[in-house]
């Protein structure tokens, strides 16, 4: 399994953790698109704390944290 | 004394409070999350206080830029800013640049600071702050909001910085939503940061999460990404 965290705006609507089987995200791209998150929505990808893309392969018992665009001040 | 009830902290005493008292600190931008900032900052004590802000208020600051008024609506954010915190703590010196940091002013803005507080909306001035702290050496406390939710990041040299969180490939966001209390919840813990860095006490490098829509915080781990080599000129 691969562990999914949502962070700020990509919670609305959403839950806030998900626990997906490597089968249906074999990419970060491919756990954005299992969520329904418009890619566009997603800005800060990180895999056990490292900042990757979305072609970047997952492995199970990978973290993986999702941010949208940076707020404002 | 002004100060008796945070000298009766362990964690500051007399010594943290002079410590305090002879610390220079940059503020970048006098908004939602710098207006806390600020705020606390001065009245902690911090001797001096270097605002960079260029805006002027406008009608749709009010709901969360708590320093200003209706009869301050065109006028210089900066130059309030200064005088109200100068009433707030006249033992500390506040000044004021006029000017958004830019290429050109970055490094001497940030030269010889001990630490910088990020408080503003665009990603063109948090990655100058991000590059101008890393080169100098100086520690950037950087946040963002969008409504209920934010984050406070402390970008200190050898963990990971802005460029690690791949902040050169996005653009900024279109004017998020921004409610007082948020700004509040998250400029508070930029002040937190800011005083722990200023009294030489450990930071988590991590980032710090806040969802107002659940009441609830959540520290992230961020790695350095290898080939990050900024900050090491």
């Amino acid at each position: 399994m691969v562990e999914v965290r949502l962070f700020a705006t990509l919670r609305d609507g959403r839950e806030k953790a998900y626990s997906l089987p490597r089968e249906v995200c074999g990419t970060v791209g491919d756990i954005i698109a299992h969520l329904e998150i418009p890619p566009g929505d997603v800005t800060i990808m990180l895999v056990n704390g490292r900042h990757q893309k979305p072609e970047t392969a997952v492995s199970d018992g990978d973290l993986v944290a999702l941010f949208p665009p940076v707020g404002g001040g | 004394m002004r100060y008796a009830r945070q000298v009766a902290m362990q964690e500051i005493g007399k010594d943290g409070q002079e410590k305090l008292a002879k610390a220079q600190v940059l503020v970048v931008g006098a908004g939602g999350l710098g207006l806390p900032v600020l705020t606390y900052l001065a009245c902690a004590g911090v001797g001096c206080l270097t605002i960079v802000e260029d805006d002027i208020v406008e009608e749709s600051n009010l709901n969360r830029q708590f320093l200003y008024t209706p009869a301050d609506i065109g006028k210089p954010k900066g130059a309030l800013a200064r005088e109200r915190l100068a009433a707030l703590n006249p033992a500390i010196k506040v000044s004021w640049i006029g000017e958004r940091l830019t290429q050109a002013n970055a490094a001497p803005l940030v030269s010889g600071r001990d630490a910088v507080v990020d408080c503003v909306d665009n990603i063109a001035t948090r990655l100058l702050a991000n590059d101008a702290c890393l080169r100098a050496n100086v520690p950037l406390v950087e946040a963002g909001i969008d409504g209920f939710y934010g984050y406070v990041f402390p970008v200190l040299r050898g963990g990971a910085c802005l460029r690690c969180l791949g902040y050169a490939e996005i653009a900024s966001p279109k004017s998020p939503g921004a409610i007082g209390c948020t700004a509040g919840v998250i400029g508070s813990l930029e002040a937190s940061v800011c005083i722990r860095l200023l009294l030489g006490m450990p930071v988590a490098p991590d980032m710090l999460t806040y969802d107002g829509t659940r009441m609830e915080f959540e520290n992230v781990r961020i790695f350095r990404n290898e080939g990050c080599r900024h900050g090491e000129g």
